[in-house]
């Protein structure tokens, strides 16, 4: 069956504090969004690195979502954006966190008579700095060996980290998720070397991330760290350059 | 379709890329992998590239498609058909409608891009002769002598 003429579904726009972006808008469309700000720049990020141009004319935001696969780019993306959903069906409409979607790999809590409408995530302030960071053997049309996506926001004096939310893609066995440990150690933070150093080291200590033909765990361990420290220097930049 | 309307009752499972090559006969469209990663099966709908190996018959309705055929004539070359030929950018062929494709639809939205923007342009379509750069080095000078002409 095929949804792409229902263009209901297909939109980007501010509302109610929040970006609520319909589930049949196209990689394409997000990379028209030319805009300044944290989130735009955090997707911009992911959309240069996703597919090729012809692939992002037709895939959509809802069918990766729905794909719900280990390797998914914008699942971390959104993971960080502390993204909801809302899906629909005849007898009404649903909403629940992007967490509690993915069930597991290949596999989302939608019912067979339903579809997902929507991805909504609360606007981030002026004080937010977001990077993605992704591996793969080429830079475009490849999937990635693993990918690091970070969404981080200071106080008002824009020093201490007062929210972290980092997610990854390829752990072994499951869909994207975020690390929360590595998360609360940012936490009341000046983002600095010490704080940077620490993080990636957590990182370290708490992942087993998978092996298949493309690449090692050993080998993807050592990455993540590299991606997870780029990621860090990126937001640390966007802070002081604000 | 290339400018005009086109009436066809079609398969619910016919790809668009079987359409144009066995029942419009527009060859000029050609199958590589047939799971949209080579891209020489590249098409421009409704002003973006597309390939035509994942995209429905169906999905083609109303929309505005563009194939080779459409671009330039024997005797009136596109400028980016003609800087290709300048620059020996074409080995085997099997790529170039969609290279050019991919160029004129970048040159259609953006007439000056920069070398990196022609690369991302065509990213999508692979070429295992060329290495690329002259493809590059052709459209970018496509895009100067286009400017030229309007200027």
């Amino acid at each position: 069956m095929d949804l792409s003429g229902l263009s209901e579904l297909r939109y980007v726009k501010r509302e109610d504090g929040e970006i609520k972006i319909g589930a049949l808008t196209t990689i394409g469309d997000l990379e028209r969004q030319v805009d300044n700000s944290a989130w735009a720049k955090f997707l911009n990020d992911v959309i240069t690195k996703f597919g090729s141009p012809n692939i992002r004319s037709l895939a959509t935001i809802g069918g990766n979502i729905c794909a719900a696969s280990s390797s998914e780019d914008l699942i971390p993306v959104f993971l960080a954006l502390d993204a909801k959903v809302k899906t629909l069906r005849k007898s009404g409409t649903r909403e629940m966190l992007l967490q509690e979607f993915l069930v597991a790999k290949r596999k989302t809590a939608l019912y067979a008579d339903e579809i997902l409408a929507e991805v909504s995530f609360p606007e981030p302030s002026g004080r937010a700095a977001c990077s993605f960071q992704k591996l793969g053997m080429r830079n475009i049309l490849i999937i990635a060996l693993v990918s690091v996506a970070v969404f981080l926001e200071t106080d008002d004096s824009r020093s201490n980290i007062i929210q972290a939310r980092i997610a990854l893609n390829r752990l072994k066995g499951k869909i994207p998720q975020r690390v929360e440990s590595v998360e609360k150690g940012l936490l009341d933070k000046r983002l600095d070397e010490h704080a940077i150093k620490s993080a990636v080291e957590r990182l370290g200590e708490e992942l087993t991330l998978t092996s298949d033909f493309r690449a090692s765990s050993e080998y993807r361990c050592e990455a993540v760290k590299v991606l997870l420290r780029r990621a860090l220097v990126d937001c640390q930049q966007n802070i002081l350059g604000k | 379709m290339n400018g005009k309307d086109q009436a066809l009752v079609v398969e619910s499972t016919e790809r668009l890329l079987d359409v144009l090559r066995d029942r419009l006969d527009l060859k000029g469209v050609k199958e590589g992998c047939g799971t949209g990663d080579c891209g020489t099966c590249t098409v421009i709908m409704d002003g973006r590239l597309v390939n035509s190996c994942l995209v429905l018959a169906v999905q083609a309705r109303d929309k505005k498609i563009t194939t080779i055929e459409a671009v330039g004539t024997r005797e009136r070359l596109h400028p980016i058909q003609k800087a290709l030929m300048k620059y020996n950018a074409a080995q085997c062929g099997f790529c170039t409608p969609a290279m050019v494709l991919a160029g004129k639809n970048l040159l259609d939205h953006n007439p000056s891009p920069s070398k990196e923007e022609i690369k991302e342009a065509i990213s999508g379509v692979l070429c295992r002769c060329t290495g690329y750069y002259k493809i590059i080095d052709a459209i970018h000078d496509a895009a100067k002598e286009i400017s030229e002409v309007k200027t």
